[in-house]
C-alpha cells in the first residue's frame, strides 16, 4: 500500500492545502514539544542544584505556554484534518457525479451498488484517512528529523542511537509484515467468516424454523465462534508482533540512552541539562512513527477508496473517449424532424446487438418497435439518447445522438425510477417552471388518476407498480408537451397494466402524435401494436 | 426499570476470572511505563551526584526490566485481552440467538427487511468491544493511575494533588467535550448524512433519467447543497472532538508544572533529595499517558451501550402479541403421511407491534439508515378469513398487495398468532407445538434464505438423511437437474445470500428443499415477486408443477395468474377479507 496516492495531491486542490497547513502545524508542534523538554529540564536541573523557585518562574511560564501549544495544535490538527477530509470528499463526490453523468448507462465495472458504496461507506473512509493516518504521516516526515538533531545537538551519542534504533523500526516491521502477510489475510479473512457465520444463521433464521433446525444452532453458534476464535488467536500471536516491535524499540531505546547518560554523568562526560533534556524528548521522538502504525490500518479503507474513485473516473473517461470515437452522422441543418435511420446498429459493452435498422419516422406517426426480449428494443433507445454507441446513419431532428439530438427526446425507461417528491415533481422532472397545464395534461393522457400531490418515496415506494409506470409516462409526455422535445421514446410502456389503462394509455399515445410529435413505443402488447400506425420489427436486426 | 441495553451489557462482560490475565498484563505494562520513565529519572539525576557506580546498578538493572516489561505485558495485555473477547463473544451470540428464538420470526424487529440484518448482526458483534475496550482498560488504567497517585504522594502530598487535580479536570473536560459532540453528532449531523446519502443514492440510481431529463445539474446541485450544510454542521462538532483530545494532550505538560511547583518547596527545604525531585517533575507525563486510555474508553463505551441498546429493543424480552406462544401442553397432531383437511374460520391476525429501530447516540450512520429505509410495513391483518383446503388440492390466492397475502402465510406456519379458528385435520392449531405444526405445513418463502454453501448442504439441511440420488431427484423436479450438472454438480457454490444463482433459480432450490422435508402441505408464497417478468410464468409452471407431487395439498400466493389447468381453485383475498370455503 502506497502511504500517499499522489494522484489525490495532484488532483485535489483540498488535499494540497491540507498537507501545506498540516506542515505548519507540526512544526509548531515540533516547536512546542522541543520547549517543553527544554524549560522542564532546566526547571528540573536548575532547582536541584540550588536555584529558587521565585526566580525559575520564567521556565515555568515556558512550560504551561509549550503545554498550551501542544494542546492548541492538537486542536488544530482535528479541524484542519476533518474539514481536509470534508472537502477533498466534496471535490471527489463532485467529480464523481459528473463521470458518472458522462456516461449515463454505466460505468464497465461500476454496478450501481459498488458506485454508491463508493460514494457512501467509501468516501466516508476518507474521514479517518485525513482525521488520523495523514497527520500522524505528517508528523512524522516533519518532527522527527528535526527532534532527532535537536537530541544529537544536546548529547550526539543518544542522537546516534535514535539514528541506528529508530530506522530499525520500519525495518522490522516490514520484516515482520513480509512474514507474517500471508498469516494476516487469513486472519482478516477468518473474523470476515466470523461475522458471516452469524449473519448465515441470523437471515435464515425464519428458514431454519420453517425445516425446524432452528433450536440446534445453539450449540453450533458457540462451536463455531470457538473454533474461530482458537484459530484467529494463533494468527493475533503472529500479528501483534509489529506492534510489539515498536514498543520494544522505543522503550529499549529510551533504556539505553538513559543509562548511558547515567554513566557519563558519573563519569562527568556530560551535564545534566542535557542529559535530562534528551530522556525527556526521546518518547516524543518515537510517538508519530507508533502512531502511524497504529493508524495504518484505518488508513487502509480510506486508500481503497480514493483508488476505487480513481479507477472510475478512469473507466468513464475511457467509457466517454469510445463512444466519441464511433460517433456517425453528420448533422444536417435543414433535415426533416423526426428520426432516419439508415442501417443502424447499436453496440453494447463492445458488441453489436442490433444492425441493419431502417427507419423514417415524422412527427405525427405511431411506431410500434416490437420483437421477443432482449431483442434490443431498448438498446436502440439508448443509442438514440446517446447512452450506448451506434453506427450507420441515426439522425434524430437532423442531430446525430449526443446531447443535442437529446433535447428532441423524451423518455420513458422500462423501469419507472421514480424520485423522492410528489407524482407532481416527478412529472415535472426537467421542467420545473413549465406552465402546470401541461403537467395536468400530461398526466391526463398518461391516465396516471392520482391526486398530483401523492407523495413518492425514493425510487418510488408509496406507488404501485403500475402506478409508477404511468407517472414515468407522464414525466415523458410532460417534456414534449412543456419542451421542444418532439421524438416520445416509451419502454415497455404497458407491461404493468390492466386492458382498461392500456386502452386509456395508447389512446394518450395517438393525441400526443397528433399534436406534432414522433412517438415510437417498444412493446409487445397487442392493444399497443394495434394502436400504432406501423410496427419496426427488430426480430430480423438481432446479431 | 434498568437502562436500556444493561442487560445485554452485562452478558456481555466476561466473569472477573476471564478478565484477570488481561486487566493483569494491563497493569503490569502501565505500571512499567510509568516505572521506567521514574528509574530513568532518579537514575540521571542520582548519577548527577556522581556516586560511586554500585549505587546506580539497581535503577539500571530496573531501567532496562522495566523497558523490556513494558512491551512484553503490552503485548500479553493484547493477546489475552482478544482471547477474553472472543471467549465472550460465543456466549453474546448464543445468548442473543436463544433470546431471539421465541419471538422469532416475525416477533423480530427488522425481521422482514434484509438491511436491518447486518446492523444486527454488527450491533451483536460490536458487544465483544465491551471487555476489549472498555472493562479491561478502565480497570487497568485506574489502578495504575491510584497506585501512582499514591506513589507520588508518599514522596509528596502536594504533588500528588496538583496531579490529580490535573486528571480529573483534563478527563472531566474531554469527556464532557466528547459526550456535547456525540449528542451533536447525532441530533443534527445523522439527519444531513442520511439526507445526503440518500440524494446520492438516487442521482447514481437514476442518472440516465436525470440526463436525459436535463436534470442532472440540479440534482447535482443539491447534493452540493447538502454536502455544504453537512460541513458547515460538522464543524462545530470537530470543535468539541478537537476540544476532546487537545485537553488529553496538555494534561501531561500541566501535570507536570503542577506537580514540579508543590515539590520545589520540599526540595528547597531538603525533605527531598535530587533525584526524589527528577521523578516528581517526570512522572506526570507517563501518569498522562496511562490516562489517555479512559476517554477510549469512554468512546467505545457509548458505542457498545448504543448497539447493546439496538439489540435489546429489536429482540423484545416479552413474546410480543400477535406472535405465537406454544402451548403447555401440546395436543398430538394429525398423523403425518397424509395432508390433513385444513379449515379456517373467521380468522383474524395481524403483525406485531414492534419498534423498527432505536435511534443510536453516536454513530451517525446508524440513524440514517433508520431513517432513510422505507416506512416500517406494518403488515396487512387479516379481517375475515373462511378457507377450505381439501387434501391433495391446489388452491391458488390471488389478490393485491396489502391484502393480506403473506400474513395468511405466515399464520399458516404459526410465525402469527391468530383469534377464531384453524383446524389441522380437526385439531386446533393454537393447541398443536408450533415445530410440530411445521412439521406438517411447510413454506417457501418469499425471498428463500440460501446458506453461503454447496447446492449439497443448501438441501441437506430439509432432510439429512436424503441421498445424492433423492437430491438430484428433487433438483430434476424443479428443472435443476441441467444446471446443477453444468456448474460441475451437487457441490456447486450458491454464494452469500445466493449471490450465485439468479432470483428463479433460488427459488426452485428453495421447492426443492421443501419436496425433501416433504410437507404434506406446502405454502408458496410470492415464487415470482423477484424474478424478471419474462421468466416468471415459465417458473410459476414449473414450481407449482413440481409442488403438486404426492399428493400434497398446495397453497399458492400470487398476484400474477398462473395456467388454469395446475390449479385447481383460485380464491380472491382483499383488503383482509377471503372466503374461501369448500363448496364441495
Amino acid at each position: 500500500m502506497k502511504p500517499l496516492d499522489p494522484r489525490l495531491i495532484r488532483r485535489s486542490r483540498a488535499a494540497r492545502r491540507f498537507l501545506l497547513v498540516g506542515g505548519a502545524l507540526a512544526l509548531l508542534q515540533t516547536a512546542a514539544t522541543i520547549g517543553l523538554a527544554y524549560a522542564l529540564a532546566s526547571l528540573v536541573a536548575n532547582l536541584i542544584e540550588g536555584e529558587r523557585m521565585s526566580q525559575a518562574w520564567p521556565l515555568l511560564v515556558l512550560l504551561v505556554a509549550s503545554a498550551s501549544v501542544r494542546a492548541l495544535a492538537a486542536w488544530s490538527w482535528e479541524l484542519v484534518g476533518s474539514a481536509g477530509a470534508m472537502r477533498v470528499k466534496q471535490e471527489l463526490r463532485r467529480d464523481l457525479l459528473e463521470s458518472i453523468e458522462s456516461a449515463p448507462a454505466g460505468v464497465p465495472g461500476f454496478s450501481s451498488g459498488r458506485t454508491t458504496t463508493l460514494l457512501g461507506p467509501g468516501l466516508d473512509a476518507l474521514d479517518a484517512y485525513f482525521g488520523s493516518y495523514l497527520p500522524q504521516l505528517v508528523l512524522t516526515v516533519v518532527s522527527t528529523p528535526i527532534l532527532i538533531a535537536v537530541a544529537w545537538a544536546a548529547d550526539p551519542l543518544s542522537g546516534l542511537v535514535f539514528v541506528i534504533v529508530l530506522p530499525l523500526i520500519p525495518l522490522f516491521m516490514a520484516l515482520i509484515g513480509m512474514a507474517t502477510a500471508g498469516v494476516q489475510r487469513r486472519q482478516y479473512d477468518s473474523l470476515g467468516t466470523l461475522s458471516h457465520g452469524f449473519l448465515e444463521v441470523v437471515g435464515g433464521l425464519s428458514t431454519l424454523i420453517v425445516f425446524g433446525r432452528a433450536r440446534r444452532q445453539v450449540e453450533r453458534i458457540g462451536a463455531i465462534t470457538d473454533d474461530f476464535r482458537k484459530r484467529t488467536m494463533a494468527v493475533l500471536r503472529v500479528t501483534f508482533l509489529s506492534g510489539f516491535t515498536l514498543e520494544f524499540a522505543a522503550s529499549l531505546s529510551v533504556a539505553i540512552v538513559a543509562v548511558s547518560i547515567g554513566f557519563r554523568l558519573v563519569w562527568g562526560e556530560i551535564d545534566l541539562l542535557p542529559g535530562l533534556f534528551v530522556l525527556i524528548l526521546a518518547p516524543d521522538i518515537f510517538l508519530p512513527v507508533r502512531n502511524v502504525g497504529a493508524a495504518f490500518h484505518a488508513s487502509s479503507a480510506g486508500v481503497a477508496a480514493s483508488d476505487d474513485a480513481f479507477e472510475l473516473i478512469a473507466a468513464a473517461e475511457e467509457r466517454a473517449a469510445a463512444d466519441v470515437g464511433a460517433a456517425r452522422g453528420e448533422r444536417v441543418a435543414d433535415a426533416a424532424s423526426g428520426v432516419s435511420l439508415v442501417g443502424a446498429s447499436v453496440r453494447r459493452g463492445g458488441v453489436v446487438v442490433i444492425d441493419g435498422v431502417d427507419l423514417v419516422a415524422r412527427p405525427g406517426d405511431v411506431v410500434a418497435v416490437t420483437g421477443p426480449s432482449g431483442i434490443g428494443k431498448s438498446s436502440l433507445f439508448a443509442g438514440l439518447l446517446g447512452f450506448a454507441p451506434m453506427g450507420g446513419e441515426v439522425l434524430v431532428d437532423g442531430e446525430p445522438p449526443g446531447a443535442a439530438a437529446r433535447a428532441s427526446i423524451a423518455w420513458a425507461p422500462q423501469g419507472a425510477t421514480l424520485s423522492g417528491g410528489t407524482v407532481t415533481s416527478n412529472v415535472r422532472l426537467g421542467a420545473e417552471h413549465a406552465d402546470p397545464a401541461f403537467a395536468q395534461r400530461a398526466m391526463r393522457l398518461a391516465a396516471v388518476g392520482l391526486d398530483p400531490e401523492t407523495p413518492v418515496g425514493h425510487g418510488g415506494t408509496g406507488l404501485s407498480g403500475g402506478q409508477a409506470q404511468r407517472v414515468a409516462i407522464a414525466r415523458a409526455l410532460h417534456r414534449a408537451l412543456a419542451t421542444r422535445a418532439t421524438v416520445v421514446l416509451l419502454d415497455e410502456p404497458t407491461s404493468a397494466q390492466d386492458p382498461a389503462h392500456e386502452a386509456a394509455i395508447a389512446a394518450g399515445l395517438r393525441e400526443l402524435a397528433e399534436d406534432g410529435c414522433l412517438v415510437l413505443v417498444a412493446t409487445h402488447r397487442a392493444g399497443v401494436v394495434a394502436a400504432a400506425d406501423r410496427t419496426l420489427d427488430l426480430a430480423g436486426a438481432h446479431v | 426499570m434498568s437502562e436500556r441495553g444493561s442487560i445485554m451489557l452485562r452478558a456481555a462482560t466476561p466473569s472477573a476470572g476471564r478478565l484477570a490475565p488481561s486487566v493483569l498484563s494491563g497493569i503490569a505494562s502501565g505500571f512499567s511505563a510509568i516505572a521506567l520513565l521514574a528509574c530513568s529519572a532518579w537514575l540521571i539525576a542520582r548519577a548527577a551526584e556522581q556516586p560511586p557506580v554500585l549505587y546506580l546498578s539497581v535503577a539500571v538493572v530496573g531501567v532496562r526490566a522495566f523497558a523490556l516489561g513494558r512491551a512484553v505485558f503490552r503485548y500479553l495485555e493484547r493477546l489475552t485481552g482478544h482471547d477474553a473477547s472472543f471467549r465472550q463473544l460465543a456466549a453474546i451470540r448464543t445468548g442473543v440467538f436463544e433470546r431471539m428464538l421465541p419471538v422469532a420470526p416475525d416477533g423480530l424487529a427488522g425481521a422482514r427487511r434484509g438491511d436491518l440484518l447486518a446492523r444486527f448482526v454488527d450491533d451483536v458483534d460490536e458487544l465483544q468491544n465491551v471487555p476489549l475496550r472498555v472493562v479491561q482498560p478502565l480497570v487497568s488504567a485506574a489502578i495504575v493511575l491510584i497506585a501512582a497517585i499514591v506513589g507520588v504522594a508518599l514522596l509528596a502530598p502536594a504533588s500528588a494533588v496538583a496531579v490529580l487535580a490535573c486528571l480529573v479536570l483534563g478527563i472531566g473536560l474531554t469527556l464532557l467535550a466528547q459526550s456535547f459532540a456525540s449528542a451533536r453528532a447525532q441530533r443534527e449531523l445523522a439527519p444531513l448524512r442520511g439526507d445526503l446519502q440518500a440524494a446520492v443514492l438516487e442521482h447514481v440510481q437514476s442518472v440516465d433519467v436525470l440526463v436525459a431529463f436535463d436534470a442532472a445539474e440540479g440534482s447535482r446541485a443539491r447534493i452540493e447543497r447538502l454536502g455544504d450544510r453537512l460541513a458547515r454542521a460538522t464543524r462545530s462538532r470537530i470543535m468539541a472532538a478537537g476540544a476532546a483530545s487537545a485537553a488529553m494532550t496538555a494534561i501531561g505538560g500541566f501535570a507536570v508544572a503542577g506537580s514540579l511547583a508543590a515539590a520545589a518547596p520540599l526540595l528547597e527545604d531538603g525533605r527531598i533529595g535530587g533525584p526524589a525531585f527528577a521523578v516528581l517533575a517526570l512522572v506526570p507525563l507517563a501518569i498522562a499517558e496511562v490516562a489517555a486510555a479512559i476517554p477510549l474508553a469512554a468512546t467505545a463505551w457509548r458505542q457498545a451501550r448504543t448497539s447493546a441498546a439496538r439489540v435489546e429493543s429489536a429482540v423484545p424480552e416479552q413474546v410480543p402479541a400477535g406472535v405465537p406462544v406454544p402451548p403447555v401442553e401440546p395436543a398430538d397432531p394429525p398423523p403425518a403421511g397424509a395432508p390433513p383437511a385444513i379449515s379456517l374460520r373467521g380468522l383474524r391476525a395481524s403483525w406485531p407491534a414492534v419498534a423498527e429501530a432505536v435511534a443510536g447516540d453516536g454513530d451517525p450512520a446508524d440513524a440514517a439508515t433508520t431513517r432513510n429505509g422505507p416506512p416500517a410495513a406494518s403488515g396487512t391483518a387479516l379481517v375475515q378469513v373462511d378457507l377450505d383446503l381439501v387434501p391433495g388440492e391446489c388452491a391458488l390466492l390471488r389478490g393485491p398487495s396489502g391484502a393480506g397475502k403473506t400474513t395468511l402465510a405466515h399464520v399458516l406456519v404459526r410465525f402469527l398468532d391468530y383469534d377464531g379458528s384453524y383446524r389441522l385435520g380437526g385439531v386446533e392449531a393454537s393447541e398443536l407445538d408450533p415445530d410440530a405444526l411445521r412439521r406438517i405445513v411447510g413454506l417457501v418463502e418469499q425471498r428463500p434464505w440460501l446458506f453461503d454453501e454447496s447446492v449439497r448442504q443448501n438441501l441437506l439441511f430439509a432432510n439429512d438423511a436424503a441421498t445424492d440420488d433423492d437430491l438430484l431427484d428433487a433438483l430434476e423436479r424443479v428443472g435443476l437437474r441441467d444446471w446443477v450438472a453444468e456448474r460441475g454438480g451437487l457441490d456447486a457454490p450458491v454464494g452469500e445470500r445466493g449471490s450465485l444463482v439468479s432470483g428463479g433459480q433460488a427459488q426452485r432450490i428453495a421447492l426443492a428443499r421443501a419436496t425433501l422435508a416433504g410437507f404434506p402441505v406446502l405454502v408458496l408464497d410470492e415464487p415470482t415477486a423477484n424474478v424478471d417478468a419474462a421468466q416468471a410464468s415459465a417458473l410459476m409452471h414449473d414450481l407449482v408443477a413440481a409442488a403438486r407431487g404426492a399428493g400434497r395439498t398446495v397453497l399458492v400466493i400470487s398476484h400474477a395468474p398462473v395456467d388454469d389447468r395446475l390449479i385447481d381453485r383460485t380464491l380472491a383475498i382483499a383488503e383482509g377479507r377471503l372466503d374461501g370455503r369448500s363448496t364441495t
